[in-house]
């Protein structure tokens, strides 16, 4: 059967051990078995208790943390306390100028869109003044070449017509000249040159008409 | 043969001293404090103008967390002007705390009664002498007879406050401090043995052996926990004593 005692010994120690002593009560489970010695309280009365403080700990405990608090309360603390401010107070100044910058660039860019506004108004109104001179221009140029144009075709048709009566003329002139002398060869006398004339005259209206 | 020898409490926690009356307690008390002045003496000298880091942004974060985190949410702003008490008591009392989970030195600080004990005591007589400042002798007035409360309630009360103020409250935060450490400190400790007795283990039963990784899995746990633990109880001291402060200066509330 298998045993597993623990015996607290003279020093005060906890012996666990296992073996194969037979214990009473044969039940074939493992059995604890816990035994003292009248010397353990003894030693245990002559041993400090584990709560009670050492005078020594509290002397260099205290000392230590008294040391340590004097320090960082005079030189330590103040020191990085006034970094950190100084850090914020750089960040807070940052952050104001940042601020102040975007408001600036904000006037300026509102600024520039005003101005760009104007210009652009100002162009438009020298677009429209040029587009109405260029027309006005235009116009004129038009209206004087269509005058052009005009006394052009006036004096075309005027040439035209002097041409066409100098025709009329030659042509007249050329058949009562040989009516003329047609009549001459068949009457054997010259006929009178007006009344030729004028006869040539009435067939040339006639045939105008 | 399984045998698990575990020693006395005080071979756990008291230590031999090094030379006359400077144990290990007293080094790392010593090293707490000068771990606490080297991070603030390497943070002042670096340009505070720019964007803070190593030394600079631990100390910063510190101050920002006692302000914000402690003064601010118990003291309000009147309350500023204890920032350097406050932050000595949490950075001494969490790198007290620290050593506990540190290779080698392996031992809280505060899992002796003596540091805690002085530290309560320190807090202790600042909260009284700053409600006597703040009040004279309405201070004591107000605590045995508060007058917020029914008339017939203020004997019982007033016994109660009396007693709160004047002897549970430093009691209670030097004993929490202490208990606690002193319990992770113990459980470490278990653990451990448990774990070297396990794999060092002279028995015939094959599966002991292997089993001692549980222990060890624990400790591993165990030591990450006591991180937190060691951070936690310095907060809670040192936001106690915000509060112990602050109630004294408006002993009416």
């Amino acid at each position: 059967m298998h045993t597993v005692a623990v015996v607290m010994t003279r020093e005060g120690r906890l012996h666990a051990s296992e073996g194969d002593t037979p214990v009473s009560g044969d039940t074939g489970e493992p059995m604890v078995a816990m035994a003292s010695t009248e010397a353990t309280a003894e030693v245990a009365a002559k041993d400090p208790s584990p709560i009670a403080p050492e005078g020594k700990e509290l002397v260099w405990g205290g000392g230590a943390f008294i040391v340590l608090f004097v320090v960082m309360r005079v030189y330590l603390f103040p020191r990085v306390r006034k970094g950190m401010e100084a850090r914020y107070n750089k960040i807070r100044g940052s952050h104001e100028s940042a601020t102040a910058l975007r408001s600036s660039a904000r006037a300026d860019v509102a600024s520039y869109e005003g101005q760009l506004i104007g210009v652009r108004s100002e162009a438009k109104t020298i677009i429209d003044a040029a587009r109405q001179t260029l027309e006005a221009e235009r116009t004129a140029a038009v209206a004087k070449v269509n005058a052009a144009i005009a006394a052009d075709r006036t004096n075309a048709i005027a040439a035209n017509e002097a041409a066409r009566v100098a025709a009329v003329g030659d042509v007249r002139d050329a058949v009562a000249a040989v009516s003329a002398h047609a009549a001459e060869l068949a009457s054997g006398h010259r006929p009178d040159a007006s009344k030729v004339q004028g006869i040539v005259d009435s067939l040339i209206a006639g045939g105008a008409r | 043969m399984f045998a698990l020898e575990f020693p006395p409490i005080n071979e756990l926690i008291r230590w031999r001293d090094l030379f006359t009356s400077f144990n290990k307690i007293s080094i790392i008390a010593c090293l707490a404090a000068f771990g606490s002045m080297l991070l603030f003496f390497l943070a002042s000298r670096k340009d505070p103008l720019v964007a803070p880091t190593g030394s600079r942004n631990l100390a910063e974060r510190s101050v920002e967390f006692i302000e914000r985190d402690i003064v601010m949410q118990t003291m309000g702003k009147d309350g500023i002007g204890w920032t350097p008490f406050l932050l000595s008591l949490f950075l001494f009392i969490y790198f007290c705390n620290l050593p506990g989970i540190i290779p080698i030195l392996q031992m809280p600080a505060t899992a002796r009664m003596a540091i805690p004990l002085f530290l309560a005591l320190v807090v202790w007589v600042i909260y009284n002498a700053v409600g006597f400042r703040h009040n004279g002798f309405k201070y004591i007035g107000a605590m045995v007879w508060p007058k917020s409360v029914p008339v017939g309630m203020r004997p019982l009360v007033g016994a109660i406050e009396f007693l709160s103020n004047i002897v549970l409250r430093p009691f209670s935060l030097a004993v929490r401090l202490f208990a606690n450490m002193l319990a992770g400190h113990m459980l470490l400790v278990t653990f451990a043995f448990l774990s070297n007795a396990m794999f060092t283990a002279q028995t015939k039963q094959m599966f002991l052996r292997p089993m001692g990784v549980l222990p060890l899995f624990m400790l591993i746990f165990l030591t990450a926990f006591e991180v937190l633990v060691g951070f936690l109880q310095a907060y809670i001291f040192t936001i106690l004593t915000a509060v112990f402060i602050n109630s004294a200066r408006h002993i009416e509330h």
